[in-house]
């Protein structure tokens, strides 16, 4: 069974927040409204020993959403694929979702008088139409992958079982973006 | 995150309707019905349905409310059918009351006394979230528990005792306002307790922020001043208080509460910080 994933190679992020703007642009993401951000992390150590590095958040798409669980309307719902939606039509705004999610990665959209809740999609649109999302296509230290990772041949596969893999601390809802970062310090709890 | 006062008027509303339901419910199981029964079931009923149109401004969508059936496994869900439930058990009691079916009455006076009991618990628990240190814990819904008896109680007291609840029922009311206090002060020190020892420590949910960091004065004035030394002295003090006087002390210790209530629940909203807020 196909499970697509996010998995972003931290030793190559630069760190330009081109995926948060292809983003934007891709979705039509409403001012002051993220689904994609780029935290820096650090710099940690002593000098001259000091680490930073990039880490590019958004929804992590998780095994066990508890955005999911909570909506009491299954306007969060996750796909076959893994992909963690929102129907906005079936949204009431309640925000438990916002409340629910670990990470901080939704938000309540009054930006356009919506009134509903938005996030990171993976560019469903564009992967049902078999292309990889925006991030993916416009990251210029090619840092991001995308695919099934169950399919031991996709690249999200090999870039995994090539580095230390890392996740954003799972409280039960079992995160499915994979961090792969050999060369700095993973900084948080897992 | 920031305070979400409609869930907040909500919750307050809803637990001093719960506690009330549970005053004529104690009553009733104890054989003898509740001076001004009637009208404090009405009351209820208005503060459970003013609790409702407070929350649905919390709601982008308010129009799809009805869409919130769509799933059970959800606290959203299961509250608002708790919200359901207690409102016809509240009318029918009301109205077997005024009916004089007093068979009924007592059946459904027990019902409220459960329905009492069991809504705060289902409202408090529907924000036990994994995401949320402070708010992942029995304590919450103990919380929303105890405030709401201390609410009800002691509003229900103020009620029949103006309304000329004779002695003996005018001692037990006020005993039960007492306990309901007590109650509402006992949960709120457990709740602070977890705060203090909850899991995933950050300065951001930090007992530190109640006791001397930007949240102190809402803590230390409104939660425990107010909200829990003022009514229990209140309370002590009606308790071998004279007739004329009980109405004005528990009337204190109520208007204390509800204070406190909002007190605690705005501490409640500031400390619940998420494990890792990211990006907003």
């Amino acid at each position: 069974m196909t499970r697509n994933i996010m998995a972003i190679d931290l030793d190559s992020c630069i760190g330009c927040h081109s995926c948060a703007v292809a983003c934007k642009q891709e979705n039509n993401v409403g001012l002051g409204t993220f689904y994609n951000k780029v935290l820096t992390i650090g710099p940690t150590g002593t000098y001259p020993d000091l680490e930073m590095y990039y880490l590019p958040v958004a929804c992590q798409h998780c095994d066990n959403p508890q955005c999911v669980e909570v909506c009491p309307t299954q306007a969060s719902y996750k796909r076959e694929d893994g992909i963690v939606m929102v129907d906005h039509s079936k949204c009431i705004g309640c925000q438990y979702c916002v409340m629910a999610c670990p990470y901080g990665v939704r938000t309540y959209d009054e930006s356009r008088d919506k009134g509903v809740i938005e996030k990171c999609t993976l560019c469903a649109h564009l992967v049902d139409a078999g292309e990889v999302p925006s991030c993916v296509r416009h990251c210029p230290g090619q840092a991001r992958f995308f695919g099934d990772i169950d399919d031991p041949e996709s690249d999200v596969s090999k870039l995994v079982a090539s580095k230390t893999n890392h996740k954003l601390t799972d409280v039960g809802n079992h995160p499915a973006v994979v961090f792969c970062m050999d060369n700095c310090t993973w900084i948080g709890d897992e | 995150m920031s305070v979400q006062w409609p869930l907040l008027l909500f919750s307050v509303l809803l637990g001093t309707s719960s506690g009330m339901l549970a005053y004529l419910g104690v009553h009733e199981a104890r054989g003898r019905r509740a001076t001004a029964s009637f009208l404090i079931a009405v009351l209820a009923l208005v503060l459970l349905a003013a609790g409702g149109v407070a929350s649905t401004f919390h709601l982008g969508h308010p129009e799809r409310a009805l869409h919130i059936m769509g799933n059970m496994g959800s606290g959203l869900s299961r509250e608002l059918i708790g919200v359901g439930i207690t409102a016809v058990v509240a009318l029918a009691y009301a109205v077997c009351v005024r009916a004089k079916y007093d068979g009924a009455a007592r059946a459904l006076g027990i019902c409220a006394l459960v329905c009492g009991v069991v809504l705060p618990v289902i409202a408090g628990s529907s924000f036990m979230m994994a995401s949320r240190p402070v708010w992942n814990s029995f304590t919450l819904p103990l919380l929303y528990l105890g405030s709401g008896l201390g609410l009800g109680f002691t509003l229900a007291c103020v009620i029949a005792c103006a309304k000329g609840a004779d002695g003996d029922e005018r001692a037990f009311a006020v005993k039960l306002a007492f306990a309901g206090v007590a109650a509402a002060v006992a949960v709120a020190i457990v709740w602070v307790i977890w705060v203090a020892v909850a899991p995933y420590a950050d300065a951001s949910r930090s007992v530190m922020r109640l006791a001397a960091g930007d949240m102190a004065v809402i803590f230390w004035l409104g939660a425990v001043v107010v909200g829990m030394a003022a009514p229990l002295a209140l309370g002590f003090m009606a308790l071998r208080a004279e007739a004329k006087r009980v109405v004005a002390y528990v009337g204190g210790a109520f208007a204390c509460l509800l204070v406190g209530s909002v007190a605690v629940r705005v501490c409640m909203y500031a400390l619940a910080t998420s494990v890792q807020q990211l990006i907003y």
